[in-house]
C-alpha cells in the first residue's frame, strides 16, 4: 500500500509544479504582442492573432491562404497546422473547419528522413487523427482511418520517447533543430487526450529543456552539437534556441528579435508563440539549473550516432560528449570522428559577450558522398551535391560545421586537446579555426594563441603552424599540415584574477610532442598541473590513469544524473529532484 | 478487394485484355524520387509514379501522392495497371483500382524503402528492399515480415521460378530459394551491388551492376561470376535491362555511363550517350511490343527515349527528374 501511496502523492505533486511564472507570464506576453503584429501565412502567427483578439479576420484570411498554398507541405505543415487549428478552433469560421480536415485528405504529409522529421511528422498525424476519429480510408492523404493513422502515430512517439530517455537523441543538442522537438512537443501536450501521451509529453519537454539547461549560459547553448548551422555556430546567440532560453530561463535579458545583431535567419520562426500559448511551464528547478552559474561543473553525456544504414558496423554507436560550465564561458566537445552527417559541431568555447560571435573553434572542413551514404540511401555519388543544394556550404573548404574522420578530442574541465590526423589526398588538405575579429586582444606569444574577450581568457596552442585569413567577421586561422592538433586553455578573470596571471600560468604548461609524428600523440601538462596524453588512435590518459569513455553515464553532472539504458533520469537542483521515469511515465519528486 | 487481386492473378493469361480491356500500346511507368528544385518539407514539384503511353511522347500524368520520393515501382503483369505499387520515403504506396486510391501499406517500422518487386504468378506477394532490410508480405502488403537484415538497392523475383529471388545488397549478392524467407550469399565476391537481371529466357543467366567494380555475369543461377569487361570504361552500374525478345540484346546504365548496349548478350558493349543532357543513368526499360524503343531515367534531366535501339536518344519529359524506375507493362 505505501508504494501505491508514494506514488499518488508523486503524482499528484507533479501535477501540482504549474505554477505562477511571472517570467515566464510577462515574456509569453510580449511575445505574443509583437507575433500577432505579423502579417505573414504562418501557423505561429494565425495563432497568436487569434488568442490574443487582436486580429481574428486577418487571422483566417491567413489561415485561408495556408489551406491553399499548395507549395507548403511535409512535415512542418503537419503538426503546425493542426497546432495552429486547434489553439484557435473555437473561433474559426465552419468553412476553415473544413479547409484544415481537407488539407489532411488531400496533402501529401512527407514523413521525411530525419529524427525531427518523423517528430513533427507523427505529432501532426496523431493530433489529426485524435481530431477527426472514426473516419475511413478515403478520408486521408495515406489511405489510412483514423485509427490506424492514430495508432501507428502512437506507437511511434512512444518508441521516440522511450529511445530518447534511453540511448539519447540522434540529434542531440542542437541549437537549430531544438525547435523542432520543443514546438511538437509542446502541442501534443497541450492537446492530447490520452493522459498518458500527454504525461509523456510533459516529460519530454522536461528532459528537453533540462538537457539544453545543463548547457546553457545566458542564452547560449554551449558544448558540442549535432547539428547546427554555420551562421549559428558563429554567432550562437543567432540560433533558435536562443528564443526558448528567452522565454523560458529569463535569459538573455535582450528581446532576440529586437537585436539585429542576434536577429535569428529567417526560417518561418516564432515557434515559441505555441510555448507562449500553451499551459506547459517549465519547472522552476529547471530555470535553476540553467541560470545559476555560482560553481563550476563539469557535464557529460552519451548521445548517440543517427542511424547508420551502410559502411558501419553499429546502428547507434554512442556518442561521448564532455562539457564544462562557468559563469563567464563553456568549453565543451564531442569525442569526435564522423557522429553526425553535414551539421556536426565538434567542439567550442562558447563566452558571455556583450558582442556578437562570442565563440572560438577549430575544425576539419570534411566532406564526402561516403560520409553521407552512411546515413541516407540515396546514391552515393550524387549525395554531396544533392544535400549541397539544400545547406548550401557542405562541400565548401571554408565551412563552419562539418564531422570529421580526422579529428579526435580529449578534454578534462578547461582543458582540451584536438587532434587531426587528415588523410593524404583528401579534398580538403587543412584545418581552420574560427576568432572573431572584436576579441579584445589576439596575440600570439611563445606558441600560444592567446585570445581575450573581455573577463574570458582563451589559449591555443597549435601543433603545427598556420595562417591568418582576414574575412567579414573573423580572423580564419588556416593550417595546411595534415597532422596536426591544438591544446586549448580557458581561463577568466574570476578564474585566474587577471589576463596577465593566465598568461602567466601557461608558461608553467609542458607540451611534449616528441611522439607526434610517429604516433601521432601528445602528452601535455596544463596550467593546473594535471597530465594528459592523448593519442588519434583514442587513448586518453589522465595523471597516467586510462580513461574510458563508455564509463559515462547517459547524464551525469551535478545537474541531471542517469545510467544509460535506465529509462530514468534525475534532475536536481539545490535539494530538490525530479525524477523522470519513462518505464512508468511518472514523475517523481 | 484481395479476392478479387487473388482471382485476377489465377486468371489465364489470355482471359485478362478481355477482362480490363487491354491495347496494343503499352503504358509506361516512372518513379521520380527528386528533382533538381527538390528541398524537404519546402516548396516542392512533384515525385512519385507518373505514367504515359508512348504515343503520348514528352506527355506524363502523375498518379498516387505528390512529394514522396518514390525510388522504385512495381506494375503487376497482366491487369492493366491496375495493381500497382510505389516505393517512398512515406512507405509503400498501393493501388489496386488503377490508381483511382491509394494506401501506404507501410507502418512506422518500414522505411527507406530502395526496390519492390512482384510475384508475377501470385499477386499476393510482394517483397520491398529498404535501407534496413528486405520485407516479404502474402497479402499484397497488408503485413510484413522482415527476412534478410541489410542496405537493399534492388531486388527480382524468378520469371520462371518464383521461390527463387535475387537482391542486390551492400553486403553482396544475395538469392532465396524459398520465397525469401531464407538467404545466401552468390559467388559473386563483390560487396557493393546495386542490381541484377534475369535473363527473359534462360533462368540461369544473370547479369549484376556494381558500384566501382563493373558489370559481371553468371551462367549457373549465381554460383559463379565472371567479369564483362569488353568495351566498358565505367565502373558503377545501377541498371541493366534485356531486350526481352531478342536476349542478345542488352543495356545498361549507371554514374556518367550514358547508355552502353550489347549485342551479344553482355560479352561485349558499346557505349552512346548521344542526345544525352545528363549521362547519369539510373533506370533501363525496353518496350515489349517494340524492342526498339528503349526508355532512360536519368538522376536530373527526366527521361530518354530511344527509337532506333539505343544508338540514338531524346528528352521526352519531365525535366530535371531524377528518375529511379522505369516500368513498361501492357
Amino acid at each position: 500500500m505505501k508504494p501505491l501511496l508514494f506514488a499518488a502523492l508523486s503524482l499528484l505533486l507533479g501535477a501540482c509544479t504549474v505554477q505562477d511564472d511571472p517570467v515566464f507570464d510577462a515574456r509569453s506576453t510580449r511575445l505574443l504582442e509583437v507575433v500577432s503584429a505579423e502579417n505573414e501565412v504562418n501557423p505561429y502567427v494565425i495563432a497568436a492573432k487569434v488568442r490574443t483578439g487582436k486580429d481574428l479576420e486577418g487571422a483566417c484570411l491567413l489561415l485561408d491562404s495556408l489551406t491553399r498554398d499548395r507549395s507548403i507541405g511535409g512535415m512542418f505543415y503537419a503538426y503546425s497546422l493542426i497546432g495552429a487549428y486547434l489553439f484557435t478552433r473555437d473561433e474559426l469560421p465552419d468553412s476553415l473547419h473544413a479547409k484544415v480536415r481537407q488539407a489532411f485528405r488531400d496533402r501529401t504529409m512527407y514523413r521525411g528522413d530525419t529524427e525531427n522529421h518523423w517528430v513533427m511528422y507523427y505529432t501532426g498525424l496523431y493530433l489529426a487523427a485524435q481530431t477527426w476519429p472514426g473516419e475511413g480510408r478515403d478520408a486521408w492523404f495515406n489511405g489510412k482511418s483514423s485509427e490506424e493513422n492514430f495508432q501507428e502515430a502512437a506507437e511511434w512517439l512512444g518508441h521516440w520517447m522511450t529511445m530518447s530517455a534511453t540511448i539519447g537523441q540522434g540529434e542531440f543538442d542542437s541549437p537549430t533543430y531544438i525547435t523542432t522537438f520543443l514546438t511538437p512537443m509542446i502541442v501534443l501536450h497541450e492537446f492530447a487526450e490520452d493522459h498518458v501521451m500527454k504525461k509523456r509529453a510533459r516529460m519530454m519537454l522536461d528532459l528537453l529543456f533540462a538537457d539544453f539547461a545543463a548547457e546553457h549560459l545566458e542564452g547560449n547553448y554551449g558544448g558540442g552539437h549535432s547539428r547546427d548551422y554555420p551562421e549559428d555556430i558563429i554567432n550562437p546567440l543567432g540560433a533558435p534556441s536562443t528564443m526558448w532560453a528567452w522565454l523560458y530561463f529569463g535569459k538573455p535579458e535582450f528581446a532576440q528579435w529586437e537585436e539585429a545583431r542576434y536577429r535569428p535567419r529567417n526560417r518561418g520562426g516564432w515557434e515559441t508563440a505555441f510555448g507562449a500559448l500553451g499551459s506547459y511551464r517549465l519547472p522552476s528547478m529547471i530555470r535553476s539549473m540553467a541560470t545559476d552559474r555560482s560553481e563550476p561543473y563539469v557535464h557529460t553525456e552519451t548521445k548517440r550516432v543517427r542511424n547508420i544504414i551502410r559502411l558501419g558496423s553499429e546502428k547507434n554507436p554512442p556518442v561521448y560528449k564532455y562539457t564544462y560550465v562557468t559563469s563567464d564561458y563553456i568549453l565543451g566537445s564531442l569525442h569526435g570522428g564522423i557522429l553526425q552527417p553535414i551539421q556536426q559541431h565538434t567542439w567550442d568555447v562558447t563566452y558571455v559577450s556583450a558582442k556578437p560571435n562570442n565563440t572560438i573553434f577549430t575544425l576539419h572542413p570534411y566532406s564526402s558522398g561516403k560520409e553521407l551514404a552512411m546515413f541516407f540511401p540515396e546514391e552515393i555519388k550524387f549525395l554531396a551535391d544533392e544535400v549541397d543544394r539544400y545547406h548550401l556550404v557542405y562541400t565548401s573548404p571554408d565551412k563552419w560545421n562539418s564531422s570529421s574522420p580526422y579529428e579526435r578530442t580529449f578534454q578534462y574541465r578547461n582543458t582540451l586537446i584536438v587532434l587531426y590526423n587528415i588523410e593524404k589526398g583528401e579534398i580538403q588538405p587543412h584545418i581552420d579555426g574560427f576568432f572573431p575579429k572584436n576579441l579584445d586582444e589576439r596575440v600570439q606569444s611563445e606558441g600560444w594563441i592567446l585570445c581575450r574577450a573581455g573577463r574570458v581568457y582563451v589559449a591555443l596552442r597549435p601543433v603545427r603552424r598556420g595562417e591568418w585569413i582576414e574575412e567579414n567577421v573573423n580572423w580564419r586561422w588556416r593550417s595546411r599540415h595534415l597532422k596536426n592538433g591544438v591544446i586549448v586553455e580557458v581561463g577568466s578573470e574570476q578564474e585566474d584574477g587577471s589576463w596577465e596571471n593566465f598568461r602567466a600560468s601557461l608558461r608553467s604548461t609542458q607540451l611534449d610532442t616528441s611522439v607526434f609524428n610517429s604516433a601521432l600523440s601528445v602528452s601535455y601538462r596544463n596550467r593546473h598541473g594535471i597530465d594528459m596524453r592523448f593519442s588519434f588512435d583514442g587513448i586518453r590518459m589522465l595523471n597516467e590513469k586510462l580513461i574510458h569513455l563508455e564509463d559515462y553515464g547517459f547524464f551525469d553532472g551535478p545537474f541531471i544524473q542517469s545510467e544509460r539504458g535506465s529509462g530514468r533520469i534525475t534532475l536536481r537542483y539545490g535539494d530538490q529532484s525530479r525524477t523522470l521515469d519513462f518505464n512508468t511515465a511518472e514523475i517523481i519528486e | 478487394m484481395v479476392i478479387r487481386s487473388f482471382l485476377l492473378a489465377c486468371l489465364p493469361a489470355f482471359l485478362t485484355p478481355v477482362l480490363f480491356g487491354q491495347t496494343d500500346e503499352p503504358t509506361v511507368y516512372v518513379s521520380v524520387f527528386s528533382t533538381k528544385l527538390f528541398v524537404v518539407g519546402a516548396a516542392n514539384p512533384q515525385t512519385g509514379m507518373f505514367y504515359q503511353k508512348p504515343s503520348e511522347d514528352t506527355a506524363w500524368h502523375h498518379t498516387g501522392a505528390k512529394n514522396i520520393r518514390a525510388n522504385a515501382l512495381a506494375v503487376f503483369p497482366g491487369v492493366n495497371g491496375r495493381i500497382r505499387y510505389t516505393a517512398s520515403g512515406n512507405g509503400l504506396h498501393r493501388t489496386r483500382d488503377g490508381g483511382q486510391s491509394w494506401k501506404i501499406t507501410t507502418g512506422w517500422r518500414i522505411t527507406e524503402l530502395w526496390a519492390v518487386a512482384l510475384d508475377r504468378t501470385d499477386s499476393m506477394n510482394v517483397y520491398i528492399g529498404t535501407a534496413y532490410g528486405i520485407y516479404k508480405s502474402t497479402d499484397m502488403g497488408d503485413t510484413w515480415k522482415q527476412v534478410f537484415t541489410g542496405f537493399v538497392s534492388c531486388v527480382i523475383v524468378d520469371r520462371f521460378d518464383p521461390s527463387i529471388l535475387y537482391a542486390a545488397t551492400e553486403i553482396g549478392l544475395y538469392k532465396s530459394t524459398d520465397r525469401g524467407e531464407t538467404w545466401k550469399r552468390t559467388g559473386l565476391s563483390i560487396d557493393r551491388t546495386r542490381t541484377v537481371t534475369q535473363h527473359p529466357k534462360d533462368p540461369l543467366t544473370l547479369l549484376a551492376g556494381t558500384e566501382n567494380h563493373g558489370i559481371y555475369a553468371s551462367s549457373d543461377g549465381g554460383k559463379t561470376w565472371e567479369k564483362r569487361e569488353a568495351g566498358i570504361d565505367h565502373p558503377t552500374f545501377y541498371t541493366i535491362a534485356y531486350d526481352s525478345r531478342d536476349p542478345s540484346i542488352v543495356y545498361a546504365g549507371g554514374y556518367a555511363t550514358g547508355v552502353y548496349r550489347s549485342t551479344d548478350g553482355g560479352i561485349s558493349w558499346k557505349r552512346t550517350c548521344q542526345g544525352f543532357e545528363v549521362e547519369h543513368i539510373h533506370s533501363l526499360a525496353v518496350d515489349p511490343v517494340n524492342p526498339s524503343r528503349v526508355y532512360a531515367g536519368t538522376m536530373g534531366a527526366g527521361v530518354y527515349r530511344s527509337d532506333d535501339k539505343g544508338k540514338t536518344w531524346r528528352a521526352v519529359g519531365l525535366p530535371g527528374a531524377q528518375v529511379g524506375r522505369i516500368v513498361i507493362e501492357r
